[in-house]
Protein backbone atom coordinates (compact mmCIF):
# COMPACT_ATOMS: atom_id res chain seq x y z
CA UNK A 1 0.00 0.00 0.00
CA UNK A 2 2.42 2.79 1.38
CA UNK A 3 4.79 1.27 -1.47
CA UNK A 4 2.10 2.20 -4.25
CA UNK A 5 1.32 5.67 -2.79
CA UNK A 6 5.23 6.56 -2.07
CA UNK A 7 5.87 5.72 -6.26
CA UNK A 8 2.54 7.90 -7.46
CA UNK A 9 3.10 11.47 -6.55
CA UNK A 10 0.05 12.73 -7.55
CA UNK A 11 -2.36 9.86 -5.10
CA UNK A 12 0.34 10.71 -2.63
CA UNK A 13 -0.55 14.32 -2.84
CA UNK A 14 -4.00 13.07 -2.74
CA UNK A 15 -4.00 10.32 0.34
CA UNK A 16 -2.28 13.41 2.41
CA UNK A 17 -4.65 15.86 1.44
CA UNK A 18 -7.56 13.15 2.58
CA UNK A 19 -5.82 12.34 6.19
CA UNK A 20 -5.16 16.62 6.51
CA UNK A 21 -8.48 17.34 5.32
CA UNK A 22 -10.22 14.69 8.06
CA UNK A 23 -7.88 16.02 11.02
CA UNK A 24 -9.46 19.52 9.93
CA UNK A 25 -12.60 18.16 9.59
CA UNK A 26 -12.25 16.98 13.36
CA UNK A 27 -11.39 20.07 14.28
CA UNK A 28 -13.64 22.39 13.17
CA UNK A 29 -17.27 20.43 12.17
CA UNK A 30 -17.64 20.30 16.35
CA UNK A 31 -17.57 24.52 16.25
CA UNK A 32 -20.34 24.60 13.37
CA UNK A 33 -22.65 22.27 15.31
CA UNK A 34 -22.32 24.71 18.13
CA UNK A 35 -22.62 27.80 15.65
CA UNK A 36 -22.58 31.43 16.94
CA UNK A 37 -26.62 31.47 17.21
CA UNK A 38 -27.28 35.05 18.89
CA UNK A 39 -27.77 34.37 23.10
CA UNK A 40 -30.70 36.07 24.28
CA UNK A 41 -30.17 39.83 24.37
CA UNK A 42 -28.14 40.32 21.24
CA UNK A 43 -29.65 42.90 19.08
CA UNK A 44 -27.99 43.79 15.53
CA UNK A 45 -26.97 47.74 15.18
CA UNK A 46 -29.25 50.48 14.93
CA UNK A 47 -27.81 52.61 11.74
CA UNK A 48 -26.23 55.16 14.39
CA UNK A 49 -24.52 52.25 16.65
CA UNK A 50 -23.06 50.95 13.27
CA UNK A 51 -21.61 53.89 11.98
CA UNK A 52 -20.18 54.27 14.99
CA UNK A 53 -18.39 50.96 14.86
CA UNK A 54 -17.15 51.94 10.77
CA UNK A 55 -15.19 55.44 13.39
CA UNK A 56 -14.10 52.29 15.38
CA UNK A 57 -12.41 50.33 12.88
CA UNK A 58 -11.70 53.42 10.75
CA UNK A 59 -9.62 55.05 13.66
CA UNK A 60 -7.96 51.45 14.33
CA UNK A 61 -9.15 51.87 17.84
CA UNK A 62 -9.35 47.13 17.84
CA UNK A 63 -5.60 47.62 16.70
CA UNK A 64 -5.45 48.55 20.71
CA UNK A 65 -8.57 47.66 22.24
CA UNK A 66 -9.73 43.84 22.60
CA UNK A 67 -13.47 42.94 22.39
CA UNK A 68 -13.21 39.86 24.65
CA UNK A 69 -12.96 38.84 27.87
CA UNK A 70 -11.54 35.94 29.24
CA UNK A 71 -13.42 33.61 31.81
CA UNK A 72 -10.35 34.39 34.33
CA UNK A 73 -11.62 36.00 37.63
CA UNK A 74 -8.84 38.83 37.05
CA UNK A 75 -10.72 39.71 33.71
CA UNK A 76 -14.20 39.51 34.89
CA UNK A 77 -13.65 41.54 37.94
CA UNK A 78 -12.41 44.53 36.40
CA UNK A 79 -14.50 44.41 32.75
CA UNK A 80 -17.97 42.23 33.76
CA UNK A 81 -19.09 38.56 32.39
CA UNK A 82 -16.84 36.88 30.43
CA UNK A 83 -17.61 37.09 26.61
CA UNK A 84 -19.91 34.89 25.01
CA UNK A 85 -19.77 33.63 20.93
CA UNK A 86 -23.22 34.12 20.56
CA UNK A 87 -22.89 37.82 21.83
CA UNK A 88 -21.03 37.98 18.36
CA UNK A 89 -23.56 37.23 16.27
CA UNK A 90 -24.31 40.51 14.86
CA UNK A 91 -20.76 41.67 14.30
CA UNK A 92 -19.24 41.45 11.04
CA UNK A 93 -16.33 41.53 11.42
CA UNK A 94 -15.61 40.48 15.46
CA UNK A 95 -13.09 43.12 16.80
CA UNK A 96 -12.39 40.63 19.22
CA UNK A 97 -8.71 42.23 18.95
CA UNK A 98 -5.37 40.08 19.85
CA UNK A 99 -3.20 42.48 22.02
CA UNK A 100 -4.46 44.92 24.86
CA UNK A 101 -2.37 48.01 24.41
CA UNK A 102 -5.84 49.62 25.82
CA UNK A 103 -7.84 48.19 28.22
CA UNK A 104 -10.97 45.61 26.86
CA UNK A 105 -14.26 47.30 25.71
CA UNK A 106 -16.65 44.47 25.68
CA UNK A 107 -18.66 46.11 28.27
CA UNK A 108 -17.30 49.47 28.23
CA UNK A 109 -21.06 50.91 28.44
CA UNK A 110 -21.68 49.80 31.90
CA UNK A 111 -19.19 51.42 33.53
CA UNK A 112 -18.10 54.92 30.87
CA UNK A 113 -20.80 57.21 29.83
CA UNK A 114 -20.87 60.09 27.10
CA UNK A 115 -19.63 62.50 28.80
CA UNK A 116 -16.57 60.61 29.93
CA UNK A 117 -15.93 59.46 26.64
CA UNK A 118 -16.11 63.08 25.64
CA UNK A 119 -13.41 63.99 27.75
CA UNK A 120 -11.39 61.08 27.43
CA UNK A 121 -10.99 61.06 23.01
CA UNK A 122 -10.57 64.62 23.11
CA UNK A 123 -7.50 64.54 25.66
CA UNK A 124 -7.36 61.06 27.05
CA UNK A 125 -4.39 62.08 29.96
CA UNK A 126 -6.36 64.67 31.17
CA UNK A 127 -9.10 61.94 32.93
CA UNK A 128 -6.41 58.53 32.41
CA UNK A 129 -3.18 60.42 33.98
CA UNK A 130 -0.38 58.72 32.40
CA UNK A 131 -2.72 57.25 29.52
CA UNK A 132 -0.34 56.76 26.20
CA UNK A 133 -3.59 56.94 23.89
CA UNK A 134 -4.06 59.58 21.35
CA UNK A 135 -5.99 62.53 21.24
CA UNK A 136 -8.77 62.25 18.96
CA UNK A 137 -9.99 65.60 18.04
CA UNK A 138 -10.69 64.77 14.56
CA UNK A 139 -13.71 62.93 15.59
CA UNK A 140 -15.77 66.28 16.92
CA UNK A 141 -15.49 67.96 13.20
CA UNK A 142 -15.45 65.01 11.06
CA UNK A 143 -19.33 64.41 9.45
CA UNK A 144 -20.18 60.54 10.26
CA UNK A 145 -20.62 58.84 6.83
CA UNK A 146 -24.15 57.17 7.83
CA UNK A 147 -24.70 56.45 4.39
CA UNK A 148 -22.45 53.31 4.24
CA UNK A 149 -23.66 52.38 7.36
CA UNK A 150 -27.28 52.09 6.11
CA UNK A 151 -26.18 50.57 2.69
CA UNK A 152 -24.06 47.63 5.02
CA UNK A 153 -27.54 47.28 7.01
CA UNK A 154 -29.16 46.53 3.55
CA UNK A 155 -26.75 44.01 2.80
CA UNK A 156 -26.56 42.08 5.82
CA UNK A 157 -30.22 41.97 6.08
CA UNK A 158 -30.45 40.95 2.91
CA UNK A 159 -27.56 38.02 2.83
CA UNK A 160 -27.65 37.22 6.61
CA UNK A 161 -31.26 37.14 7.10
CA UNK A 162 -30.45 39.80 10.45
CA UNK A 163 -33.24 40.79 12.28
CA UNK A 164 -34.20 44.29 11.74
CA UNK A 165 -37.77 45.07 12.24
CA UNK A 166 -37.94 42.18 14.30
CA UNK A 167 -39.11 42.19 18.06
CA UNK A 168 -36.52 40.18 19.58
CA UNK A 169 -36.43 38.74 23.40
CA UNK A 170 -34.16 40.41 26.23
CA UNK A 171 -32.49 39.34 29.16
CA UNK A 172 -35.60 40.74 31.34
CA UNK A 173 -38.21 39.28 29.64
CA UNK A 174 -38.84 42.64 27.05
CA UNK A 175 -38.95 42.69 23.80
CA UNK A 176 -36.79 45.08 21.89
CA UNK A 177 -37.08 45.99 18.25
CA UNK A 178 -34.09 47.47 15.95
CA UNK A 179 -35.89 49.04 13.29
CA UNK A 180 -34.32 49.60 10.01
CA UNK A 181 -35.82 52.68 7.69
CA UNK A 182 -37.01 51.97 4.17
CA UNK A 183 -35.34 54.83 2.84
CA UNK A 184 -31.40 56.37 3.25
CA UNK A 185 -33.56 59.70 4.16
CA UNK A 186 -35.52 58.30 6.86
CA UNK A 187 -32.44 56.22 7.92
CA UNK A 188 -30.08 59.53 7.92
CA UNK A 189 -33.74 61.17 10.01
CA UNK A 190 -33.56 58.45 12.59
CA UNK A 191 -30.00 58.39 13.09
CA UNK A 192 -29.94 62.05 13.66
CA UNK A 193 -32.69 61.22 16.70
CA UNK A 194 -30.52 58.72 17.92
CA UNK A 195 -27.45 61.05 17.69
CA UNK A 196 -29.57 64.23 19.41
CA UNK A 197 -29.68 61.75 22.53
CA UNK A 198 -26.68 61.16 22.70
CA UNK A 199 -25.58 64.99 22.33
CA UNK A 200 -27.92 65.87 24.65
CA UNK A 201 -25.48 64.99 27.54
CA UNK A 202 -22.54 66.08 25.55
CA UNK A 203 -20.61 69.70 25.76
CA UNK A 204 -18.98 70.51 23.22
CA UNK A 205 -19.70 73.08 20.74
CA UNK A 206 -18.70 71.90 17.60
CA UNK A 207 -20.71 68.82 18.14
CA UNK A 208 -23.86 71.08 19.19
CA UNK A 209 -23.87 72.73 15.86
CA UNK A 210 -23.54 70.36 13.96
CA UNK A 211 -26.35 68.10 15.33
CA UNK A 212 -28.48 71.52 14.95
CA UNK A 213 -27.61 71.89 11.33
CA UNK A 214 -28.86 68.41 11.27
CA UNK A 215 -25.69 66.53 10.47
CA UNK A 216 -23.89 63.63 12.93
CA UNK A 217 -20.45 64.13 14.38
CA UNK A 218 -18.02 60.83 14.29
CA UNK A 219 -17.23 60.88 18.27
CA UNK A 220 -21.68 61.13 18.62
CA UNK A 221 -21.91 58.07 16.48
CA UNK A 222 -18.71 56.53 18.19
CA UNK A 223 -20.15 56.99 21.45
CA UNK A 224 -23.46 55.77 20.51
CA UNK A 225 -21.35 52.73 19.81
CA UNK A 226 -19.67 52.42 22.81
CA UNK A 227 -22.56 52.98 24.82
CA UNK A 228 -24.36 49.70 23.23
CA UNK A 229 -21.14 47.40 24.40
CA UNK A 230 -22.93 46.05 27.20
CA UNK B 1 41.43 7.54 31.82
CA UNK B 2 39.65 8.30 28.42
CA UNK B 3 40.06 12.18 27.57
CA UNK B 4 36.47 12.11 26.72
CA UNK B 5 35.48 11.21 30.35
CA UNK B 6 37.55 12.77 32.10
CA UNK B 7 36.45 16.30 30.10
CA UNK B 8 32.74 15.29 31.12
CA UNK B 9 33.87 15.55 34.43
CA UNK B 10 35.48 18.52 34.50
CA UNK B 11 32.52 19.81 32.21
CA UNK B 12 30.15 18.47 35.26
CA UNK B 13 32.27 20.04 38.13
CA UNK B 14 32.30 23.01 36.20
CA UNK B 15 28.57 23.78 35.94
CA UNK B 16 27.73 22.37 39.49
CA UNK B 17 30.25 25.02 40.73
CA UNK B 18 28.08 27.51 38.66
CA UNK B 19 25.26 26.59 39.58
CA UNK B 20 26.70 26.43 43.51
CA UNK B 21 27.77 30.26 43.11
CA UNK B 22 24.22 31.45 41.85
CA UNK B 23 23.03 29.87 44.51
CA UNK B 24 25.43 31.74 46.45
CA UNK B 25 24.40 35.34 44.82
CA UNK B 26 21.29 34.68 45.52
CA UNK B 27 21.85 34.28 48.73
CA UNK B 28 22.67 30.87 49.84
CA UNK B 29 21.01 27.99 50.31
CA UNK B 30 19.99 28.72 53.80
CA UNK B 31 17.80 31.21 52.83
CA UNK B 32 16.10 28.72 50.54
CA UNK B 33 15.99 25.83 53.16
CA UNK B 34 14.77 28.70 55.72
CA UNK B 35 12.25 29.60 53.48
CA UNK B 36 10.47 26.56 53.79
CA UNK B 37 9.50 27.16 49.70
CA UNK B 38 9.84 23.69 47.98
CA UNK B 39 10.03 25.56 44.68
CA UNK B 40 13.41 27.18 45.33
CA UNK B 41 14.38 23.44 46.45
CA UNK B 42 12.91 22.05 43.09
CA UNK B 43 14.59 24.14 41.03
CA UNK B 44 17.98 23.60 42.37
CA UNK B 45 17.36 19.25 42.44
CA UNK B 46 16.16 20.68 38.72
CA UNK B 47 19.56 22.37 38.21
CA UNK B 48 21.85 19.12 39.46
CA UNK B 49 19.90 16.68 37.30
CA UNK B 50 20.04 18.66 34.14
CA UNK B 51 23.72 19.11 34.62
CA UNK B 52 23.98 15.68 34.96
CA UNK B 53 21.88 14.11 32.71
CA UNK B 54 23.39 16.81 30.41
CA UNK B 55 26.80 15.32 30.55
CA UNK B 56 25.93 11.94 30.42
CA UNK B 57 24.05 11.71 27.64
CA UNK B 58 26.86 13.55 25.49
CA UNK B 59 29.27 11.66 26.90
CA UNK B 60 27.36 8.41 25.74
CA UNK B 61 26.93 9.81 21.94
CA UNK B 62 30.55 11.45 21.99
CA UNK B 63 31.92 7.70 22.34
CA UNK B 64 29.62 5.97 20.51
CA UNK B 65 30.60 8.23 17.54
CA UNK B 66 34.52 7.79 18.41
CA UNK B 67 34.01 3.91 18.52
CA UNK B 68 30.72 2.88 17.33
CA UNK B 69 31.23 1.02 13.61
CA UNK B 70 28.84 0.51 10.82
CA UNK B 71 26.56 -2.62 10.71
CA UNK B 72 22.93 -3.99 10.41
CA UNK B 73 20.76 -5.37 8.16
CA UNK B 74 19.59 -3.15 4.93
CA UNK B 75 15.81 -2.29 3.91
CA UNK B 76 14.87 -3.64 0.43
CA UNK B 77 13.72 0.14 -0.71
CA UNK B 78 16.69 1.17 -2.20
CA UNK B 79 16.46 4.94 -3.99
CA UNK B 80 19.32 5.25 -6.54
CA UNK B 81 21.49 3.28 -4.84
CA UNK B 82 21.29 4.88 -1.57
CA UNK B 83 19.87 2.60 0.85
CA UNK B 84 18.78 2.52 4.37
CA UNK B 85 19.22 0.51 7.44
CA UNK B 86 16.57 -1.54 9.53
CA UNK B 87 16.94 0.36 12.66
CA UNK B 88 15.11 -0.43 15.80
CA UNK B 89 13.27 2.19 17.18
CA UNK B 90 15.61 3.74 20.39
CA UNK B 91 14.15 2.46 23.41
CA UNK B 92 12.81 6.03 24.66
CA UNK B 93 11.26 6.51 22.13
CA UNK B 94 9.50 3.88 21.66
CA UNK B 95 8.49 4.74 25.35
CA UNK B 96 6.99 8.35 24.77
CA UNK B 97 5.28 6.48 21.20
CA UNK B 98 3.27 4.80 23.36
CA UNK B 99 2.94 6.81 26.25
CA UNK B 100 1.56 9.41 23.75
CA UNK B 101 -0.82 7.11 23.06
CA UNK B 102 -1.94 5.65 26.68
CA UNK B 103 -2.35 9.85 27.02
CA UNK B 104 -4.25 10.14 24.52
CA UNK B 105 -6.48 7.42 25.70
CA UNK B 106 -7.00 8.90 28.92
CA UNK B 107 -7.28 13.01 27.43
CA UNK B 108 -10.18 11.72 25.24
CA UNK B 109 -11.77 9.20 28.13
CA UNK B 110 -11.16 11.27 30.90
CA UNK B 111 -9.85 14.35 30.21
CA UNK B 112 -10.75 17.26 28.02
CA UNK B 113 -14.26 16.06 25.50
CA UNK B 114 -15.66 13.05 26.77
CA UNK B 115 -15.70 14.02 30.37
CA UNK B 116 -17.11 17.41 29.44
CA UNK B 117 -14.13 19.52 30.43
CA UNK B 118 -15.35 23.08 30.57
CA UNK B 119 -13.33 26.56 30.53
CA UNK B 120 -15.85 27.96 32.28
CA UNK B 121 -16.65 24.86 34.71
CA UNK B 122 -12.45 25.70 35.38
CA UNK B 123 -13.94 29.79 36.13
CA UNK B 124 -16.92 28.74 38.21
CA UNK B 125 -14.25 27.12 40.14
CA UNK B 126 -11.66 29.51 40.71
CA UNK B 127 -14.02 31.82 41.40
CA UNK B 128 -15.94 30.36 44.23
CA UNK B 129 -12.34 29.14 45.39
CA UNK B 130 -11.66 33.12 45.63
CA UNK B 131 -14.77 34.31 47.24
CA UNK B 132 -14.13 31.74 50.14
CA UNK B 133 -10.62 32.93 50.49
CA UNK B 134 -11.90 36.64 50.16
CA UNK B 135 -14.22 35.77 53.23
CA UNK B 136 -12.01 34.29 55.36
CA UNK B 137 -9.72 36.88 54.67
CA UNK B 138 -11.93 39.82 55.10
CA UNK B 139 -14.64 38.09 57.56
CA UNK B 140 -14.17 40.91 60.77
CA UNK B 141 -13.91 43.86 58.68
CA UNK B 142 -16.81 45.38 58.60
CA UNK B 143 -16.61 45.73 62.20
CA UNK B 144 -13.16 47.44 61.54
CA UNK B 145 -13.20 50.90 59.83
CA UNK B 146 -9.09 51.03 59.42
CA UNK B 147 -9.34 48.08 57.61
CA UNK B 148 -12.53 49.04 55.44
CA UNK B 149 -11.76 52.60 54.48
CA UNK B 150 -7.91 50.86 53.49
CA UNK B 151 -9.95 48.25 51.25
CA UNK B 152 -12.17 51.03 50.08
CA UNK B 153 -9.64 52.93 48.89
CA UNK B 154 -8.36 50.02 46.63
CA UNK B 155 -11.47 49.76 44.99
CA UNK B 156 -12.15 53.75 44.64
CA UNK B 157 -8.60 53.67 42.71
CA UNK B 158 -9.62 51.14 40.04
CA UNK B 159 -13.71 51.79 39.84
CA UNK B 160 -14.19 55.45 40.38
CA UNK B 161 -11.01 57.36 40.28
CA UNK B 162 -11.70 57.25 36.12
CA UNK B 163 -13.92 59.39 36.21
CA UNK B 164 -13.90 61.10 39.77
CA UNK B 165 -9.98 61.50 40.37
CA UNK B 166 -7.17 59.72 41.86
CA UNK B 167 -7.95 62.77 44.78
CA UNK B 168 -11.68 62.45 44.46
CA UNK B 169 -11.71 65.73 43.46
CA UNK B 170 -13.35 65.60 39.83
CA UNK B 171 -10.64 66.45 37.22
CA UNK B 172 -11.73 69.91 36.87
CA UNK B 173 -15.27 70.06 37.13
CA UNK B 174 -15.35 66.49 34.62
CA UNK B 175 -17.28 64.53 37.82
CA UNK B 176 -18.56 65.44 41.05
CA UNK B 177 -15.53 66.40 43.79
CA UNK B 178 -16.39 64.07 46.53
CA UNK B 179 -14.81 66.32 49.60
CA UNK B 180 -18.31 68.31 49.91
CA UNK B 181 -21.29 67.15 49.79
CA UNK B 182 -22.98 68.50 47.00
CA UNK B 183 -22.03 71.77 44.53
CA UNK B 184 -23.91 74.96 44.55
CA UNK B 185 -24.93 73.84 40.72
CA UNK B 186 -26.07 70.68 41.60
CA UNK B 187 -28.54 72.17 43.90
CA UNK B 188 -29.28 74.48 40.81
CA UNK B 189 -29.99 71.87 38.72
CA UNK B 190 -31.87 69.51 40.95
CA UNK B 191 -34.42 72.40 42.01
CA UNK B 192 -34.94 73.23 38.23
CA UNK B 193 -34.90 69.34 37.15
CA UNK B 194 -36.17 67.66 39.99
CA UNK B 195 -34.60 64.10 40.66
CA UNK B 196 -35.49 60.80 40.67
CA UNK B 197 -32.70 58.33 40.12
CA UNK B 198 -32.19 57.15 43.27
CA UNK B 199 -34.88 54.73 42.42
CA UNK B 200 -34.11 51.70 45.70
CA UNK B 201 -33.20 54.38 48.51
CA UNK B 202 -35.64 57.18 47.66
CA UNK B 203 -38.23 55.55 45.94
CA UNK B 204 -40.67 58.45 45.43
CA UNK B 205 -37.85 60.83 43.78
CA UNK B 206 -38.26 64.50 43.82
CA UNK B 207 -40.33 66.89 41.83
CA UNK B 208 -38.80 69.54 39.37
CA UNK B 209 -39.63 73.53 40.01
CA UNK B 210 -40.63 73.57 43.22
CA UNK B 211 -38.85 76.78 43.25
CA UNK B 212 -38.83 79.28 40.74
CA UNK B 213 -37.71 82.51 41.40
CA UNK B 214 -34.10 82.61 40.70
CA UNK B 215 -32.48 84.83 43.55
CA UNK B 216 -34.61 81.83 45.88
CA UNK B 217 -32.77 78.76 44.07
CA UNK B 218 -29.45 81.43 44.46
CA UNK B 219 -29.99 81.51 47.81
CA UNK B 220 -31.03 77.37 48.53
CA UNK B 221 -27.81 76.51 46.42
CA UNK B 222 -25.28 78.62 48.68
CA UNK B 223 -27.18 77.53 51.93
CA UNK B 224 -27.32 73.49 50.96
CA UNK B 225 -23.78 73.93 49.42
CA UNK B 226 -21.90 75.75 52.22
CA UNK B 227 -23.72 73.40 55.15
CA UNK B 228 -26.26 75.02 56.41
CA UNK B 229 -25.20 77.75 58.73
CA UNK B 230 -26.93 78.84 60.78
CA UNK B 231 -26.45 82.78 60.08
CA UNK B 232 -27.69 82.38 56.29
CA UNK B 233 -31.15 83.67 57.24
CA UNK B 234 -32.16 84.52 53.31
CA UNK B 235 -31.10 80.97 52.34
CA UNK B 236 -33.14 79.21 55.53
CA UNK B 237 -36.07 81.47 54.82
CA UNK B 238 -35.65 80.09 50.65
CA UNK B 239 -35.27 76.58 51.76
CA UNK B 240 -38.33 76.60 54.07
CA UNK B 241 -40.12 78.23 50.91
CA UNK B 242 -39.56 75.61 48.44
CA UNK B 243 -40.23 73.20 51.20
CA UNK B 244 -37.37 71.34 50.98
CA UNK B 245 -37.48 71.47 54.63
CA UNK B 246 -40.02 68.97 54.65
CA UNK B 247 -38.60 66.11 52.93
CA UNK B 248 -35.11 66.92 53.76
CA UNK B 249 -35.35 68.14 57.27
CA UNK B 250 -34.93 71.44 58.83
CA UNK B 251 -31.45 71.39 58.57
CA UNK B 252 -30.59 68.83 55.72
CA UNK B 253 -30.53 65.81 57.79
CA UNK B 254 -32.55 64.08 55.46
CA UNK B 255 -35.14 61.19 56.04
CA UNK B 256 -34.91 57.47 55.16
CA UNK B 257 -36.26 56.41 51.59
CA UNK B 258 -38.08 59.68 51.03
CA UNK B 259 -35.04 62.05 51.07
CA UNK B 260 -31.37 61.98 51.18
CA UNK B 261 -29.40 64.03 53.47
CA UNK B 262 -28.11 67.53 52.24
CA UNK B 263 -25.86 68.13 55.48
CA UNK B 264 -22.79 66.06 55.16
CA UNK B 265 -21.49 62.92 52.33
CA UNK B 266 -22.63 60.00 54.73
CA UNK B 267 -22.40 55.78 53.76
CA UNK B 268 -26.13 55.62 52.90
CA UNK B 269 -26.29 57.99 50.09
CA UNK B 270 -23.01 57.00 48.56
CA UNK B 271 -24.54 53.62 48.69
CA UNK B 272 -28.12 54.99 47.11
CA UNK B 273 -25.62 56.54 44.40
CA UNK B 274 -23.51 53.56 43.47
CA UNK B 275 -26.79 50.75 43.51
CA UNK B 276 -28.99 53.27 41.04
CA UNK B 277 -26.09 55.59 39.38
CA UNK B 278 -27.29 59.26 39.05
CA UNK B 279 -28.03 61.81 35.99
CA UNK B 280 -27.11 65.18 37.55
CA UNK B 281 -25.58 68.37 36.86
CA UNK B 282 -22.41 67.17 35.41
CA UNK B 283 -23.44 64.44 33.84
CA UNK B 284 -24.51 60.66 33.89
CA UNK B 285 -23.11 58.29 36.53
CA UNK B 286 -23.41 54.06 35.79
CA UNK B 287 -24.75 51.91 38.60
CA UNK B 288 -21.95 50.21 40.04
CA UNK B 289 -23.51 46.51 39.94
CA UNK B 290 -20.69 44.65 40.03
CA UNK B 291 -19.35 45.32 43.40
CA UNK B 292 -20.13 42.69 46.31
CA UNK B 293 -22.13 43.81 49.66
CA UNK B 294 -18.51 43.78 51.33
CA UNK B 295 -17.10 46.34 48.49
CA UNK B 296 -19.93 48.56 48.61
CA UNK B 297 -19.88 48.99 52.22
CA UNK B 298 -16.08 49.87 52.07
CA UNK B 299 -16.44 52.17 48.74
CA UNK B 300 -19.55 53.60 51.30
CA UNK B 301 -17.13 54.43 53.88
CA UNK B 302 -14.25 55.70 52.25
CA UNK B 303 -16.86 58.65 49.76
CA UNK B 304 -18.00 59.27 53.08
CA UNK B 305 -14.58 59.66 55.04
CA UNK B 306 -13.31 62.05 52.51
CA UNK B 307 -15.47 64.77 53.12
CA UNK B 308 -14.58 64.73 56.94
CA UNK B 309 -10.87 65.08 56.16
Amino acid sequence: MFHWLEKRPFFFAVAVFVVIAFAGLIEILPNFAQASRPIIGAKPYSTLELTGRLVYIKNNCNACHSQLIRPFKSETDRYGHYSMSGEYAYDRPFLWGSKRTGPDLMRVGNYRTTDWHENHMMNPPEVVPGSIMPQYPWLFKNVADLDTAYAEQLVIQKVFAVPYNTELPTADGSKVTVKLADTLEGARAEALEDAKVVAADMKNQDVKDAIAAGNVPEIVALIAYLNRLK
Amino acid sequence: MNKTILAAILVTVAMLGFTYASIEMAGGLDKFLSGGDWVNMLAILGAVVLVAATTFVVTKYIRQMQNDTVGGKLADENWDGIGEYKNEAPFGWALIYFGTIIWAIWYFLAGYPVNSYSQIGEYNEDTQVHDKKFEAEFAGILKDPEKLNEMGESIFIVQCAPCHGLTADGMGGKAADLHTRISEASVKHVINNGANYLKTSFPGGMPPMLLQDPAQIDAVAKYVANGFKADDVAGKEAFTAGTCNTCHGENGEGMPMVAPKLNAMDADMVAAVLKDGKKGAIGTMPAFTNLTEVQHKAVDAYVASLSKK
